[in-house]
Parts: structure tokens; sequence; C-alpha cells
């Protein structure tokens, strides 16, 4: 069988503190997938997808992009953070073009241009982030991370700052952006609703100190429906194997019965 | 590429602001206004010491009133003697504000970027910052003589200190977020500083540049007081040896001009640049 994208090989981060922030975590996500890790904070869902983005290295074990070390950020691999951390001097299309500054201008334009685009914010290229709302400064950088085309993209809790109805309205826009050129998604969440609307997978951490507990295919066709029974019943027992982890009892990560 | 992108920071404040922010942009009268406010107090405190002088509340033999002054200021421009001052002033004033910042800049950068540096070199510098600069002046003249060359070096003396610690205190305190999105683009060192760090600094540093004016101006006065045969402390040393208490006052109100008008070049010429920022009040 061919190597996976991205592996986690019984990977641990011990941060100079002394905490133990991820214990001997294993994971693999192939290309095209979507994984969304799933867990109460304190689970090393972030630690783990800092591991991937190559910002935090790893205290033990190994994490491979394409069965290759991963030793610093790649150009393959793209981050999309809570926050949209635009850069709050340039404006729309020069915080979307930052990591191309290697290309010539023309081709630069080209694909800001496109990148706006896609993220329907072309009309604010000249705008300064202050200008924007906390939504549309998300989808800046959603453009800012896909422009450098990457084959990964690694999302750490994109949309939690969002109100309700932006947040589905951002995670639909995922979703139509993933169809076009099926990137590998890992989203990591505390929301069930989005795991469940994004991911093939869901991963379920707990910790301190973090680690894999469980793991479950989402069962669903899409495009998803979220008020549909089917939906709302995935989400039932996902919520039930969540809860038999914060009271100790394990479970077979294979086959997850429904209390 | 990275000069582009720093006119780019004007160019988009600009067209943030033609976009039409929230703040409603002040009429030019507003601004007449808001100015003349800034002059009432002088002008106030001026006139009456005028009318205290002539009615005789106050002896002008040693306390000149500001006609005196005026006439003074006047006669320094007629004669055409001011011209060799101000610019033996200026032009002291600005070599030394250009080495100092060149340095401080240069250190400020390197102690802010590299810890290594910072152990290094900080605690060094902090000591020397505690002496106060006019100390210098001794070993200056021993070691760069009595001419312009000691009056620059002790002008950059003032400047750097601020300068530098703007930039090295300012660097620590960029949001780290900001600086994990150029890793996140493998951004080299001297790119994580010219295009993250030093705009995310740019607010500090420009205190840091208006502190280094300020001292600037401060040490040019030491330095001419000192010794010197022109310069706008020449004429006070001057007035103060030839019983000319107009001619000191003359002095102080060109310093005065000067300091403020430098200043506020600056503050304009910057403005620009920060335009970006989303602070309390602009």
């Amino acid at each position: 069988m061919n190597a996976p994208l991205l592996r986690l090989d019984r990977a641990a981060k011990r941060f100079g503190n002394g905490r133990l922030a991820l214990a001997d975590v294993s994971l693999d996500v192939e290309p095209g997938e979507i994984v969304a890790l799933v867990g109460a904070s304190g689970s090393g869902k972030s630690t783990l997808l800092r591991l991937l983005a190559g910002l935090e290295a790893p205290t033990a074990g190994r994490a491979l992009f394409r069965n290759v070390a991963i030793e610093g950020p790649r150009p393959e691999i793209g981050v999309i953070f809570q926050e949209p951390r635009l850069l709050p001097w340039l404006a729309v299309a020069d915080n979307v073009g930052f990591g191309l500054a290697a290309l010539p201008a023309a081709e630069r334009g080209r694909r800001v241009e496109r990148a706006l685009d896609r993220v329907g914010l072309a009309a604010y290229a000249r705008a300064l982030p202050r200008e924007l709302s906390g939504g549309m400064a998300q989808r800046v950088a959603i453009a800012r991370a896909l422009v450098g085309q990457p084959e990964v993209l690694l999302l750490d809790e994109p949309f939690s700052a969002l109100d309700a109805f932006t947040r589905t309205d951002l995670q639909d826009h995922i979703l139509d952006l993933w169809r076009e050129d099926r990137p590998t998604l890992v989203l990591v969440t505390h929301d069930l609703d989005e795991a469940l609307a994004l991911a093939d997978r869901v991963v379920l951490l707990a910790g301190p100190p973090g680690r894999i507990f469980a793991e479950r295919t989402v069962g669903l066709a899409r495009p998803r429906e979220r008020t549909s029974s089917a939906f709302q019943e995935e989400k039932r027992q996902l919520l039930s194997t969540l809860q038999a982890a914060r009271s100790g009892r394990t479970y077979d990560p294979e086959v997850l019965e429904v209390p | 590429m990275p000069t582009t992108e720093l006119a780019g920071f004007a160019a988009a404040a600009d067209d943030a602001a033609a976009a039409g922010s929230l703040r409603p942009r002040r009429s030019r009268s507003g601004a007449l206004a808001r100015a003349g406010l800034g002059v009432a107090l002088p002008l106030a405190f001026a006139l009456a010491w005028e009318g205290a002088a002539r009615t005789g509340l106050i002896t002008t033999f040693l306390m000149p009133p500001p006609s005196a002054v005026v006439t003074h200021i006047a006669q320094l421009f007629a004669t055409g003697e001011i011209w060799d001052h101000l610019s033996a002033t200026l032009s002291r004033m600005s070599l030394g504000f250009g080495f100092g910042v060149a340095a401080g800049t240069l250190l400020g950068a390197l102690v802010g970027y590299l810890p290594i540096a910072h152990r290094l070199l900080d605690p060094s510098v902090q000591a020397l910052r505690n002496i106060p600069s006019i100390a210098w002046v001794p070993l200056f003249i021993l070691w760069l003589g009595i001419f312009e060359t000691s009056k620059v070096t002790l002008i950059a003396v003032g400047v750097f200190f601020p300068v530098y610690m703007s930039l090295a205190q300012g660097f620590a305190s960029v949001d780290r977020k900001l600086v994990e999105v150029g890793r996140v683009w493998r951004l080299s060192a001297f790119a994580m500083v010219w295009r993250i760090l030093l705009p995310a600094t740019l607010p500090t540093y420009i205190i840091g540049l208006r502190g280094g004016l300020g001292l600037g101006w401060m040490f040019v006065v030491a330095a001419e007081l000192m010794g010197a045969s022109e310069g706008l402390g020449y004429l006070m040393v001057d007035g103060q040896m030839t019983g000319r208490p107009a001619a000191i006052i003359a002095s102080l109100v060109l310093f005065a001009v000067l300091g403020k008008a430098s200043d506020l070049l600056l503050v304009t010429a910057t403005r620009p640049l920060v335009a970006w920022q989303d602070g309390f009040r602009r």
C-alpha cells in the first residue's frame, strides 16, 4: 500500500514546562480526505495540528508528509488559524499575496485576484483589515491559504469565533472549494455539527495528555443536510461516544455502540 | 518587492480613506480652529508679559518684553546674520540625527530579533544608557577635538538610545500570531524583520524617532554651549556674555520653533505609514 499523505507515527509532544500535551498519537490521512479532530480543550488537538503544520516538532515519534519528516512549514501545507491573523498594515490583496513574493508581480496579481474571487471578496482587494467584519477577515485568511495552491489545508478551529449564521456559511464555502480541487483537509473543531457537516472521518481526542480514543467514519452522503434525521442520529452517536470518554469508559474504535 | 510593499502601506491607506472609513474627515476650518487653540495659551502669556513690561510692573532690564525679543529676531533675519547660525545648528542636528537613527535602528533590530544578541549586547547598552549623555563631552572633546565631529557624535549618542529601545523592546512585543504567519510562509530572517517585525513595530519606532529628535535638540544645545563659534547655542552664550537677555530668549524661541517644526515634519511624513492602525484616537 502507498504511504498516506500525512502520517503521525507514535508522536508525542512535551512542552518546555514539562506538560505532556500529546501522548503516543498515530494517525494516517489519505489524499483528498476531510478529517475532523474533535475533543475538549486540553485534548491536544491543536498541538496535533501544529505538528502536521511543522510549527512544532514532536518530542517523540514522527510527523510525516509523503513519508518525509515534516521539519518545518512546507509549501504543500497551508494553515488557517482560529483568528484571521491578517497583517493590519497591508491591504486585503497584499495580505493574500503575502507568501507569493517570489513570483513576478503580474502572475502574483492574477493568483490573488482568483483567490479573492473564489471567496467572493474581489471588491475588497484594496480595503484594510480593520474595515472587514470577522467573517470577511476569515475569508481573506482562507484566500491567503488557497493562493499557494496547497495539497493539504490545516484548519485550527477556523470558524469558532464567528456567529452561527456566518459559520455555516463558511463551512459550506469550504466544501465548495474542496469540491473544486479536492485538497486534503484536517480540521480541528469542538463543534460536532461542524465536524459532521464537513468530515469523512471524525477523530475523537481526549486528554490531557492528548490521545486518540476513537475514530468514526461519517456515513452520510454529500451534500449533507444539517437538519436531517440521519445527521441528528449521527450526532447523537458521536456525542455519546464523547461522553463515554469523559466518564473513562473505553470503546473499540472499530465498533461504536449506541448506548 | 519589499520596497513596493512599503510604498503599498501608504497607497492602501489612501485608498481606504478614499473608500470612506467610518471616521468622518476633519474639515480644514476645524483643523485651523484646533491649531488656534494650541497657540492661545502662549499668545495670552506673551500679551500679559508685554502689558506688565509696558506698565512697569516688571523691570525690562533682565526680562525683556516679547516685543524686544521679536525685534531682535527680526534684526537677526534682516542682517542675514541668522542664516549661518541656523545652518550650523541644522547641519549638526541632521548629521547627528542621521547617524543616531542608523545605529539605533541596526542595533535595535539585531537585539530585538536575535535572543543571543539580546543577551550579549543589551546589558551593556542599558548600562551605557544610564550615563548622562552630557557626561561624554569631556571625553569626546579629548578624542574627537572641539570641532564638528565631537558635536555630531554627542547628538548621535542622544538620538541612539530612544531609537534603539523602540526596536529592541518593540520587536519583543510583536504579536506571536503574526510572526507565525511569517513562519508558515517560510520567510527568511531578513524578510521576517523587514516584512513583519518592522511594520508591526512602526508605531513604536516612530515614537522612538520622536524621542530621539527631542534628545537630539537637547544635545545640540549642550554641544553648542560647550564651545562653538556659530549656531543657535552660540547665540545664547553670546547673549549671556554681552548681557542681552533678549538675544538669549530669541534663541530659546527659535529652538522651540525648530523643535516643534521638525517633530511636526516627522509626524506628517510618517503618518501615512501608520494609517492602518485601528487605535483609540488618531
